[in-house]
């Protein structure tokens, strides 16, 4: 990527520090958000009410966890079942509640887009990449979504196409744009190389 | 004065002409020998008679086809059309603004009566007419936004004003220089202008949108923007670009007079009373080389303005393949005249 | 600035001390519609100094024959607000500015919470009919010194019932912001509108129980203060100014004939905002629009409500 370029709309994640102002505080953590989880509790641990969902996968950060969070911990074994949890808890939580998330860029999307029906918007969530670079791309032919593209291009799941995958991240699809990358000489594909591994 | 509305095709055969008269108005958007990306906004006042700016919105000798034509994207994409729900009043804000202009401005295409909230539009051209309830959705064919903008040229975005920005909560977009509607609905002002090379850096953007936030009800604004296109397609959508991205390989020395067209977007800008969303107008204009070389000060200036392009926005532009070939083929017409600041054709 | 020539249709006395006025268009045409939360500005000319002053739209932003304004009358202000109460009269032209609105709701909100202070009411009065018009959930929250001092009251009542609640100082009923704002569902927007101390106490116990910024909405209209006098300098235009105790740089500078921009003359919309290019002394910034760092940089002013201290000042303008 050129020096000094950036699209202003490709989201920038942090690492989770605890919001100091709060009635209440969710954590939801997939994977290696787990060990994200774990640097948050190195902090000092608020006065608030603390909810922690982790969804453990092939790195199991459970059992590490169970030691640290006081009480308040959910583990599940899945990000389907981690969001069937959310949908349970979230309406009985109130204004004040603030929420983390840190897993893989499609977890976070995921999260969000639940999370966004109860009415908590995206910019108050605070947000870790964890695990992988995987991009979720939408592809804006045909409209399909493909998830865990880690190439510079990628085939799209409805149309087949060759997509080149833009910086352009729309936070209402939670997806990067992919268009087709030979539209002008069919058939010319550049090399295609891991960049989101 | 009556307008002629001709038949022609935006796709396929591409029948679309413009007349003497229509070359004549083009809204030609070069000032100057160099381009620079800039604001450049200023009062939609009414301009002069029959300039293009004459009334609130444009209506022109390819109304009646590029309906059709918004007509049959819309078919094939429904998704070109996007209205988040908390838009409805700004719909009707729409609605109200377009069809009072249009009756006011063109009384002989376009009539519309209200007797309370009971409103009876007929839209002549288009063999249209309707009586609705102003506010009641169920008493439109379509939502109001849908059902209007089908019926103007030109593409619409609904900006929703909160947080100190303005976000793209609607659209009707079937005549779009590459940017994608269902892709970039809901995004903020700085989300959706992200992909513009060097305007961010330059700071030009963000003095735009602390200028749009104080956009004044009764006070609109316009700019110009332009790119070029191959063919005289309306739907150059990322949607469809495996159709016509391939159309750029096409332009040879021999056609490229009739094939690349300059294309201008006529933006116009409103508050909107009820909602206080912004109405964000872009009526696109086309013309091919030859017809911009029928003025030499037109073909003079395209000359030293492509010339001197720079590179990143001969990229952005989608002009890559064939901008040597059309600065050489505007170079004949270019003598080296100083030029007067403007852009009248004579 | 494009003005609406209006005439006052009617006055009438709603409070000791709040007047009501009815504007309608002089050439007896339609008003703009306009958003809950608008105001327009009114300019009055007293004594040969035009005075232009920000006040709430009351009415019901569906009924485009006539403009409602409340004016609060202020003893120790410039002079305005009793010029509005003592010399303004039935069947005198005015003129206005078109609707703005900074004070806009959330439309996408799931809940609203109005809080308003005294006069403070009247920017909820219009919010209020565009809540009912959207079926939207909210409370009004009014708080008031005495029963003849809560304008409005008896007409809330009846048109908000249960959601209207009303706090009396003098029946020493108070307004428990804390218990208000910890429990409200997710989604939930507040507004304030009041006096100074009350928009900070809610603006203060929203941001400590973790309500995100962009859920607290307040509007304030601040009047310009009376000051010292000082002088500015107009590079561009090539003019010094004086800018006397009781008068507004703003209003000094139009009134030398120089024009400048403005929207809301009440330091908040930003648009009035000039570049200082150069100070001897302390810029006084009475202003919501800069932030904290701009204001500390002095290299940016707002006319409309901020003044200075010291011998030279130099402006862009």
């Amino acid at each position: 990527m050129e020096r000094g370029y950036w699209i202003k709309s490709k989201p920038v994640y942090n690492a989770l520090v605890w919001h100091e102002k709060a009635t209440a505080h969710l954590v939801l953590a997939q994977n290696q958000g787990g060990l994200a989880v774990l640097k948050l509790f190195q902090q000092m641990q608020p006065q608030q009410p603390v909810t922690v969902i982790y969804a453990q996968h092939d790195t199991d950060y459970a059992k590490t966890l169970k030691k640290v969070v006081p009480d308040g911990l959910d583990v599940v074994s899945s990000e389907q079942e981690l969001l069937v949890s959310l949908k349970n808890i979230m309406p009985s939580m109130r204004m004040g509640l603030r929420v983390y998330v840190a897993g893989s860029e499609g977890f976070i999307w995921s999260v969000a887009e639940v999370l966004k029906t109860f009415g908590v918007e995206e910019a108050d969530i605070m947000k870790e990449l964890t695990d992988t670079l995987a991009r979720t791309i939408y592809c804006v032919h045909c409209k399909a979504i493909t998830h865990n593209i880690t190439t510079n291009i990628g085939k799209c799941s409805g149309c087949a196409r060759m997509l080149f995958v833009r910086d352009h991240f729309s936070r209402h699809l939670g997806a990067y744009m992919g268009l087709m990358i030979d539209a002008e000489s069919p058939g010319e594909l550049p090399e295609i190389e891991e960049i989101y591994p | 004065m009556a307008l002629n509305f001709k038949k022609e095709t935006f796709r396929e055969d591409y029948t679309y002409s413009n007349s003497d008269a229509a070359i004549k108005r083009f809204p030609f958007p070069f000032p100057e020998d160099q381009y620079m990306y800039s604001v450049n906004i200023e009062p939609h006042t009414k301009g002069k008679q029959g300039s293009v700016c004459e009334f609130t919105f444009d209506i022109d000798e390819h109304y009646v086809a590029e309906c059709i034509d918004k007509k049959i994207t819309l078919e094939q994409d429904p998704g070109r059309y996007q209205a988040l729900p908390h838009m409805m009043d700004a719909q009707w804000d729409f609605v109200e603004l377009t069809m009072g202009a249009l009756a006011q401005d063109y009384p002989e295409h376009f009539t519309l009566q209200k007797q309370g909230l009971i409103w009876t539009w007929e839209n002549k051209p288009l063999g249209i007419k309707d009586t609705f309830t102003f506010g009641d959705t169920s008493t439109l064919a379509a939502e109001p936004f849908d059902y209007i903008g089908r019926q103007l040229q030109g593409d619409f975005v609904l900006l929703d004003h909160r947080d100190e920005t303005l976000y793209a909560d609607a659209g009707i977009v079937t005549s779009q220089a590459d940017w994608s509607l269902a892709f970039n609905v809901g995004m903020s002002w700085r989300e959706w202008h992200g992909p513009v090379p060097r305007a961010t850096e330059l700071g030009v953007m963000d003095r735009a949108l602390k200028y749009l936030l104080n956009l004044q009800i009764g006070s609109p604004v316009r700019r110009l923007n332009w790119t070029m296109t191959v063919n005289p397609r309306l739907d150059t959508s990322p949607e469809n670009y495996p159709h016509w991205g391939s159309d750029r390989n096409t332009v040879n020395a021999e056609n490229i007079g009739d094939l690349v067209h300059l294309r201008v977007e006529l933006q116009t800008l409103f508050r909107l009373p009820r909602s206080n969303a912004i109405v964000f107008s872009i009526r696109c204009y086309l013309i091919n080389l030859k017809d911009i070389a029928i003025y030499p000060c037109w073909a003079k200036r395209l000359h030293r303005v492509q010339k001197t392009m720079h590179p990143d926005l001969i990229e952005y532009k989608g002009m890559t393949k064939f901008h040597p070939m059309m600065v050489d083929w505007l170079a004949k017409f270019d003598d080296g005249e100083t030029l007067a600041i403007g852009t009248q054709p004579e | 600035m494009t003005m609406i020539n209006v005439k006052v249709a009617a006055i009438e006395q709603v409070t000791p001390l709040v007047k009501h006025f009815t504007f309608v268009k002089e050439d007896g045409s339609s008003l703009p519609a306009f958003s809950g939360g608008s105001h327009v500005v009114v300019s009055i000319d007293i004594g040969g100094r035009v005075h232009r002053n920000p006040y709430s739209l009351m009415g019901s932003p569906m009924e485009n024959e006539a403009y409602h304004i409340s004016v609060r009358r202020q003893e120790n202000s410039r002079g305005g607000s009793v010029f509005m109460h003592e010399n303004v009269t039935v069947g005198m032209p005015l003129k206005i500015t078109y609707p703005m609105n900074l004070f806009s709701l959330a439309k996408k909100g799931r809940k609203h919470i109005l809080i308003a202070g005294g006069i403070g009411i009247t920017p909820f009065m219009s919010q209020i009919a565009d809540l009912k018009r959207m079926g939207a959930n909210y409370e009004l929250h009014y708080a008031f010194r005495s029963p003849e001092h809560g304008a409005f009251a008896a007409q809330l009542k009846e048109s908000c019932g249960d959601h209207l609640h009303c706090y009396i100082d003098s029946n020493a009923t108070r307004l428990d912001l804390q218990a208000l704002l910890s429990d409200q569902p997710l989604g939930t927007h507040v507004y304030v509108c009041g006096p100074s101390a009350m928009v900070v106490a809610t603006l203060e116990t929203a941001r400590n129980l973790g309500w995100p910024e962009n859920h607290i909405h307040s509007e304030q209209f601040l009047s310009p203060p009376i000051g010292e006098p000082f002088k500015i300098q107009l590079a561009r235009s090539n003019v010094e100014i004086q800018v006397s105790a009781e008068m507004s740089m703003l209003e000094a500078i139009e009134a030398a004939g120089v024009e400048a921009d403005f929207l809301c003359r009440g330091g908040v919309c930003g648009r009035c905002e000039l570049d200082v290019l150069e100070t001897d002394g302390a810029l006084l910034h009475n202003d919501h629009f800069l932030t904290d760092s701009e204001k500390a940089s002095c290299k940016k002013i707002m006319p409309c409500v901020s003044r200075a201290k010291g011998e030279r000042l130099v402006l862009d303008l």
